[in-house]
């Protein structure tokens, strides 16, 4: 301190104020003027988007590469900006690729702030947020046997993923290398479209394999949100893609020894619920989206849906009852009947583990034919799908609640929680509950049209199809207890909002027991 | 006028036909009909267009994947 007291006249602190301007100057105006004239926000521009104004905390804005004296005064924060930050008053810790210094690519340095977030998120309980727009390691720090063995793997615990607190993810831009790792490993991952999630670049494709490919192909948001199932919704812009994140994280708790927060309710939240019975066609071979069932059964407006486009005989979706998360499982009869296909199976486990490793109960709606049969099922895995999702679903330390709407058969009877698969259920009057759809059922156990019967016109055939149909309703399994409620459409919400408080986890401050907590990250 | 290809969702049997070529639809109508796992199954236009052609007729089997109406939008 100077001797008159005023700390700015220490030549130390003009020093500071240069090397801040230079540091929060990223790559330089002339790389930022061209990211504006493309419509994409910059890394600092993205954390004022995503946090609570004013509450972002940098860690490491002096940092920079050290690897060699040139890049010392050219890499501001090295690539990667770090920090603290706060999404509707909450801490969460975040890292940001800046793709104007040198392609936010990975070295030691930004390694360091990458593992000091997630250490800290880890130890202390925070949501951590990825933003990623990177091309991967950064050459030549990482070739050679020197750079690798200088640069890679010193931490055993970089991509290992015990889910003690929620990651959210946002692809930003071109991804390869660690940032698509990063993406893959996280809780919820957000494309946006036009950028790009690969294993390596086009060009890198192009020189090693002899492919020629463009971004989208390769890995754009059609592909990750249709195809792969990697990202969880794409977005339109930046500013959508950080709003995802804020809504994400809203449904989960800040780590895994807490409930999820609860929201105020508006007052008239259950009005919707009331008209349930007149989205679902009686008929029994009738397609419906399920979709807006979930929306009316919902808190207004609270439904977030995971993987919209991505096996969808099966819709996933966080969601609010009376201001608590709840994660619906639902069949979607309007895609394949809502039989269940190998990705339906992935995108349900993927979701168990989710809500299971952050105390989110279930809720599961069921209407389903069966799994979907056949080669082509067979080809993709179908029984090992199948089994992955009921062995998720039997591990599974949250409250379950199954609803069954109309029809439910055979295995997929088990998986949709069907007998103590859940903790409770309940089944509305039109349901149909049996080993297999009574159609096939009755030539399976009749011999069909070649055998006992002469047709489906015979009138033998037409008693023993009117049987089996009677032996499938709901007051059969209602009297042996296999179902412990049967309700009416318009009395599901009380009932799920009763049931929910009957079976909070009271024993643990609503905490489950995580035993899918290392659960694969994708399947 | 780029040309939009329909194809079957699931494995089954195309129970009813609902459009003649020829046809104006918009994206989300039904093309087809598909039964199967006993259920009726919609064949949906994933576009907006008129229907240049369609390749099954009722009762044929399907498969996942199959091709089923060119529209051309």
């Amino acid at each position: 301190m100077s001797e008159t007291g005023r700390p700015e006249e220490h030549p130390g602190h003009d020093d500071y104020g240069q090397r801040k301007r230079r540091a929060l100057a990223m790559g330089g105006e002339a790389k930022l003027a061209a990211r504006r004239a493309t419509g994409v926000l910059n890394a600092r521009e993205r954390i004022d988007a995503l946090l609570d104004p004013g509450t972002f905390l940098e860690s490491g804005l002096f940092a920079a590469s050290t690897s060699n004296p040139q890049d010392r005064e050219n890499t501001p924060g090295d690539g990667k900006i770090a920090g603290y930050g706060r999404i509707e008053g909450r801490e969460v810790a975040l890292v940001v690729n800046d793709f104007t210094v040198k392609g936010a690519s990975s070295t030691a340095v930004n390694g360091r702030k990458i593992g000091q977030m997630k250490r800290v998120a880890t130890e202390r309980g925070l949501p951590l947020v990825l933003l990623g727009e990177s091309s991967g390691a950064r050459m030549p720090d990482t070739m050679g046997a020197a750079g690798m063995g200088a640069m890679l793997g010193h931490d055993p615990a970089q991509y290992q993923r015990t889910r003690e607190t929620p990651w959210a993810s946002g692809v930003l831009g071109q991804c390869y290398g660690s940032s698509t790792w990063y993406a893959c490993i996280a809780d919820c991952n957000v494309i946006r479209k036009g950028a790009v999630m690969a294993v390596s670049s086009p060009r890198l494709c192009s020189l090693a394999v002899g492919e020629t490919v463009d971004h989208e192909e390769l890995g754009g948001w059609e592909l990750h949100t249709e195809v792969t199932g990697l990202a969880d919704l794409a977005t339109d812009s930046d500013e959508e893609a950080l709003e995802a994140i804020r809504a994400f994280l809203s449904y989960l708790p800040a780590h895994h020894n807490e409930a999820p927060p609860v929201r105020p309710v508006a007052p008239g939240a259950s009005a919707a619920a009331e008209r349930l019975g007149d989205l679902v066609p009686e008929r029994r071979t009738r397609v419906y989206d399920i979709r807006p069932v979930l929306g009316a059964l919902a808190d207004p407006g609270s439904l977030f849906e995971l993987k919209a486009r991505f096996g969808r005989p099966a819709v996933t979706a966080l969601g609010r009852m009376e201001g608590r998360t709840v994660g619906f499982i639902a069949n979607n009869p309007m895609v394949k009947g809502g039989a269940l296909d190998a990705d339906a199976c992935d995108k349900i486990t993927s979701f168990l583990v989710l809500c299971d490793s952050f105390n989110i109960p279930l809720v599961l709606l069921v209407d389903t034919p069966g799994f979907v049969i056949g080669t082509e099922a067979e080809r993709k895995r179908a029984p090992g799908k199948i089994i992955n999702f009921m062995n998720a679903l039997s591990l599974v330390s949250v409250p379950k609640l199954s609803i069954i709407l109309r029809k439910t058969y055979g295995q997929a009877y088990l998986n949709m929680g069907g007998g103590r698969n859940s903790d409770e259920v309940a089944a509305w009057p039109t349901a149909e509950i049996s080993f297999m759809d009574p159609d096939f059922a009755v030539q399976v156990v009749h011999g069909g049209a070649e055998g006992g019967f002469g047709n489906t016109d015979d009138p033998a055939y037409q008693a023993a199809r009117e049987r089996m149909g009677r032996d499938a309703q709901v007051w059969d399994i209602a009297a042996a207890y296999g179902v412990q409620h049967v309700i009416r459409p318009e009395e599901t919400r009380p009932w799920l909002l009763r049931m929910l408080e009957v079976h909070r986890l009271r024993l643990t401050g609503g905490v489950g027991q995580h035993r899918l907590a290392n659960w694969p990250t994708s399947y | 006028m780029a040309r939009t290809i329909v194809k079957s969702e699931i494995t089954g049997t195309v129970w009813k036909i609902e459009v003649a070529p020829g046809a104006d639809v918009s994206s989300g109508d039904t093309l087809i009909i598909i039964e199967s796992m006993k259920m009726e199954i919609p064949v949906l236009a994933n576009g907006g267009g008129k229907v240049l052609e369609i390749l099954v007729e009722e009762q044929q089997p399907v498969t996942e994947g199959q091709e089923l109406v060119h529209l051309e939008s």
